[in-house]
């Protein structure tokens, strides 16, 4: 898999729109910058199925302290958080 | 490691088979290929070889049991002195009568009803259909508790007439229909919810979420942290009937459904209270994150002593939850409207009362700090 922060943010918008779906709400409109949690477009069980995704699909494990929003809070730093783990940032 | 001898089948028509002798005795060295006992049926005698070298560790079945096919008749073991296997499950089914003086039919409606031939009258020497029904008919106590402890015995449906194809259950479908099992037949469920004011909660949570730059909210966990709490203090919630006893549990398990996909799953967090509340909430976002992306350990799929439910996520105003085994207390957490939410339990009457209930409720409605 091929890991750039274009890739990376493409992929993780789609899994949201995904499951902002499962309870009526379209997150289309998704804003890199944007901080996820704080749109409402997804819950914390949302939340938790996109973790769940991301380190299933990206072979990482998340601790629990790292669940912040500074870390995660928003597309852009999903991607930024996964390429410096990967130690491509 | 102990090796068991199974009683074998001989012919296809027999689920059971007698055991007629056993040529070893407990303690005795024995070889591979040796000739250790003789089963049969109505129709044939076989020997029982030892499928290896060792000690035989016990004879769970003794000469003139009539005994499942596949259970075990006996346990073998390298050394004289291992432990035997709880083979309690695998323990003769019937009765040291002779098999030839039951009928066949009356052998499957002993077996229906989970009698031991032992107890039923015989006529003529025989015990026949009229015999078992005769002793039916004296003790319908045992009637019913029979038709009670063997839920859908008598009701096994047959297939739809409409086309269609049978799946086999995934284990956790298998999970969920013995869940609902034992909701149906043990508790006496009851089912009692509270309104409650949302502020405090939403206030409390959202203060921790952002002192700790938590990219999700700890609402739920904290309440149910509170509830961790509440089993606590008030270990009748901890609690399950055996055998019209209470059955008081010593840590608080708990349990907590999460939707995964198309897999509902009661993640379990063993000895919860030996946590502080920011540890608990850590453990507890740790399972769901791991049962959302289903990798619970066995150990986390089972043994809740009390629950939280949520369905907050569907806003639906209310459901009742089903309670997990051997459990009397399952909270239904449902979706609020106009700053008012809505708490709920289903719980098990047999263990708790109304009032304690509605104590129970009100205790988890606020923050203990507040």
């Amino acid at each position: 898999m091929t890991l750039s922060r274009e890739s990376i943010e493409a992929a993780i918008k789609a899994k949201i729109v995904e499951i902002a779906a499962q309870t009526g709400d379209d997150a289309s409109e998704l804003e890199p910058d944007e901080i996820i949690p704080a749109t409402g477009l997804i819950d914390s069980t949302g939340l938790l199925d996109l973790l769940a995704w991301y380190e299933k699909t990206y072979e990482i494990s998340l601790a629990q302290d790292e669940l912040t929003i500074d870390n995660l809070g928003s597309l852009t730093r999903m991607a930024e958080f996964l390429l410096r783990r990967k130690g491509l940032l | 490691m102990a090796t068991p001898i199974h009683a074998p089948r001989i012919n296809n028509n027999d689920d059971e088979v007698k055991v007629l002798a056993f040529e070893v005795e407990k303690g005795s060295h024995v070889r591979s290929g040796q000739i250790v006992g003789q089963i049969e049926t109505d129709k044939a005698v076989l020997d029982i070889e030892s499928p290896v070298d060792g000690y035989v560790l016990s004879l769970v079945a003794q000469p003139d049991d009539l005994v499942k096919v596949g259970s075990v008749i006996a346990w073998l073991g390298e050394q004289a002195d291992e432990p035997v296997p709880d083979d309690s499950e695998m323990a003769p089914v019937a009765t040291s009568r002779d098999l030839g003086s039951i009928t066949a039919k009356a052998r499957l409606l002993l077996k229906k009803h989970g009698l031991s031939a032992d107890a039923v009258a015989t006529i003529n020497g025989r015990i026949t259909v009229e015999a078992v029904e005769r002793h039916l008919a004296a003790d319908t106590s045992r009637l019913a508790a029979s038709n009670r402890d063997a839920p859908g015995a008598d009701t096994r449906e047959t297939p739809p007439e409409i086309p269609g194809v049978m799946l086999s259950p995934s284990r956790e479908e298998r999970g969920m229909a013995a869940t609902v099992a034992w909701h149906r037949d043990h508790p006496a469920t009851g089912y009692i919810e509270i309104e409650y004011d949302l502020a405090p909660w939403a206030k409390y949570a959202k203060k921790m979420q952002d002192d700790k730059g938590w990219m999700m909210s700890p609402l739920l966990s904290l309440m149910t942290w509170r509830l961790v709490e509440v089993a606590t203090t008030s270990p009748r919630l901890n609690s399950t009937m055996i055998n019209d006893q209470r059955y008081q549990y010593a840590p608080v398990n708990l349990g907590f459904t999460i939707q995964a996909g198309e897999t509902l799953f009661l993640a379990v967090l063993r000895d919860a209270a030996s946590l502080d509340e920011e540890a608990f909430v850590s453990a507890l976002g740790d399972l769901q994150r791991r049962a959302a992306g289903h990798k619970l350990r066995e150990t986390e799929t089972s043994g809740a002593t009390v629950s939280f439910s949520s369905m907050e996520r569907w806003k639906v105003s209310r459901h009742i939850p089903i309670l997990p085994p051997q459990t009397s207390f399952i909270v239904a957490h449902a979706a609020g409207r106009d700053g008012k939410g809505v708490l709920g339990a289903t719980y098990d009457h047999r263990v708790l009362n109304g009032a304690q209930v509605v104590a129970a409720l009100k205790l988890l409605s606020r923050p203990a700090s507040d």
